[in-house]
């Protein structure tokens, strides 16, 4: 094959990818209604994701800091026995604050959403919401769960439960979407009792039988939690 | 009979050429318009007052989150340049932060203290209420002087609503500590719901310079669980 013909494939390859962005890029604006509605909800969309991008930084810059941080405390723990005992002290307070893995037995709690049902008064009811969670985790806690996770977030004593519609999210980290899984590390025996019982979770159990609301659990003896990544912020409190 | 079959594997050739550069194309088309629509339907059906709700969340988010990065750093650096005595006093904070979180010793600051005044206020009637103030920056919670972190069950019993295993009568004092103006503002819109509820006799709140806060959370051990 002459250098010509080779430079000039290419030169059809360089054109033909262009076109292929090109059509591309069109398509995608083709396929949207162009208005201004649109627009806005793009740029909304775009503003989430970029908020989101920014959380998973700084939540993984947190936990690189605090595991510099560990390590320096160690280093200097070797070398004082009143360090080491502070730091024995701050371990277990932070182990209890969800700051540290925890792993035992314990529970999964799988929670998806139903269908549409058929009456306009439970419009989104079959949708899993962030006060699902949060009855479920008060019943876990409740039934001897010593730590919880929440789709691999980490409920800690200052955590709380917000959302709007199908999208639910713990105190500081991004938004959580269905499926949801509930990990709970503790009475394994107590909680897969209290997820037995027909009494419990009210409001979810007559969604599950109205709209198909799916709700699943097992137990298992050796569950793993990760660290809590985000802040426990307690700057207006002073110790009395 | 080669000077027959060189055109033929030319023509062949160039065939080839085209059907790469077209496939090519189409992948690098589907590539891009695909991409564009995973990123799109993870917020497929979500309004835009939802998504208007998620950019509030989470600007305020980050932004504790970025305090936390300042502070951690700041930490780090007197662990660096400091000996065992600057350990020993980052040990020392952390720990007296760790205690207020957790519920562990008794603490003021500034903050709201709501009354709900009502007949047949349920378990999760005060759940919703105290996770409405977590949601409005609450650092620390207590209702009829029981202390409030999550993890202390709330439960209905026949005798009615207890907090850790207290009874709670109605009436509910609940006092927050925090942000004063985050609070105040969740704390009125509780209160305005609050009285459109028949159940509900007298909701109110006010907001204090200085709110106390003397009971604490029994420190329970892990029996279960192990941390690493």
């Amino acid at each position: 094959m002459s250098r010509r013909r080779v430079v000039s494939i290419f030169v059809v390859a360089a054109v033909a990818l262009a076109t292929g962005f090109l059509v591309a890029g069109q398509a995608k604006v083709q396929l949207l209604t162009p208005s201004n509605q649109v627009a806005r909800y793009q740029a909304l969309v775009r503003s989430v994701q970029e908020l989101e991008a920014g959380n998973a930084a700084s939540r993984q810059k947190i936990a690189a800091l605090r595991a510099q941080i560990d390590g320096l405390e160690a280093a200097a723990a070797k070398r004082s026995a009143t360090t080491q005992a502070l730091q024995g002290r701050v371990g277990d307070l932070r182990a209890r604050a969800g700051l540290t893995q925890l792993h035992g037995p314990g529970v999964e709690v799988d929670l998806a959403n139903g269908v549409p049902g058929p009456d306009t008064a439970g419009v989104g009811a079959y949708l899993v919401n962030f006060k699902d969670v949060q009855d479920l985790v008060n019943l876990l806690f409740a039934q001897g769960a010593e730590g919880i996770a929440v789709n691999g977030q980490r409920i800690t004593p200052l955590s709380y439960f917000s959302g709007s519609g199908n999208e639910v999210t713990v105190a500081q980290g991004p938004p959580i979407t269905v499926p949801i899984k509930v990990q709970a590390v503790g009475n394994r025996t107590r909680m897969e009792g209290a997820l037995d019982d027909p009494s419990t979770l009210p409001d979810i159990r007559t969604r599950e039988v109205l709209y198909q609301l799916q709700v699943s659990f097992r137990g298992s003896p050796d569950i793993s939690l990760p660290a809590y990544d985000s802040t426990l912020d307690t700057r207006h409190v002073s110790p009395l | 009979m080669s000077a027959r079959s060189k055109p033929r594997t030319r023509t062949s050739s160039r065939a080839i050429s085209v059907w790469l550069i077209a496939l090519l194309v189409a992948v690098v088309a589907t590539i891009q318009i695909r991409s564009q629509a995973e990123v799109e339907r993870s917020f497929a059906g979500t309004d835009t007052a939802s998504l208007a709700f998620l950019i509030d969340n989470l600007h305020r988010a980050n932004d504790s989150l970025q305090a936390e990065t300042a502070d951690l750093t700041q930490q780090e650096a007197k662990l660096q340049s400091g000996g065992d005595s600057a350990a020993d006093q980052v040990l020392t904070d952390e720990a007296n932060h760790l205690r207020a979180a957790e519920g562990l010793v008794p603490v003021h600051g500034p903050g709201v203290v709501l009354v709900v005044s009502a007949n047949g206020l349920v378990a999760l009637d005060l759940q919703d209420a105290l996770n409405n103030l977590g949601i409005g920056s609450a650092e620390a919670i207590a209702v009829n002087d029981r202390r409030f972190v999550v993890g202390v069950p709330i439960e209905q019993t026949q005798a009615g609503v207890t907090v850790g295993g207290y009874l709670v009568p109605a009436p509910w004092t609940i006092s927050a500590i925090g942000d004063a103006n985050r609070l105040a503002q969740a704390a009125d819109l509780m209160t305005q719901s609050l009285r459109g509820d028949r159940r509900v006799r007298q909701a109110t709140y006010r907001v204090e310079a200085d709110v106390v806060i003397r009971a604490v959370v029994s420190d329970r051990p892990f029996v279960y669980g192990v941390a690493s």
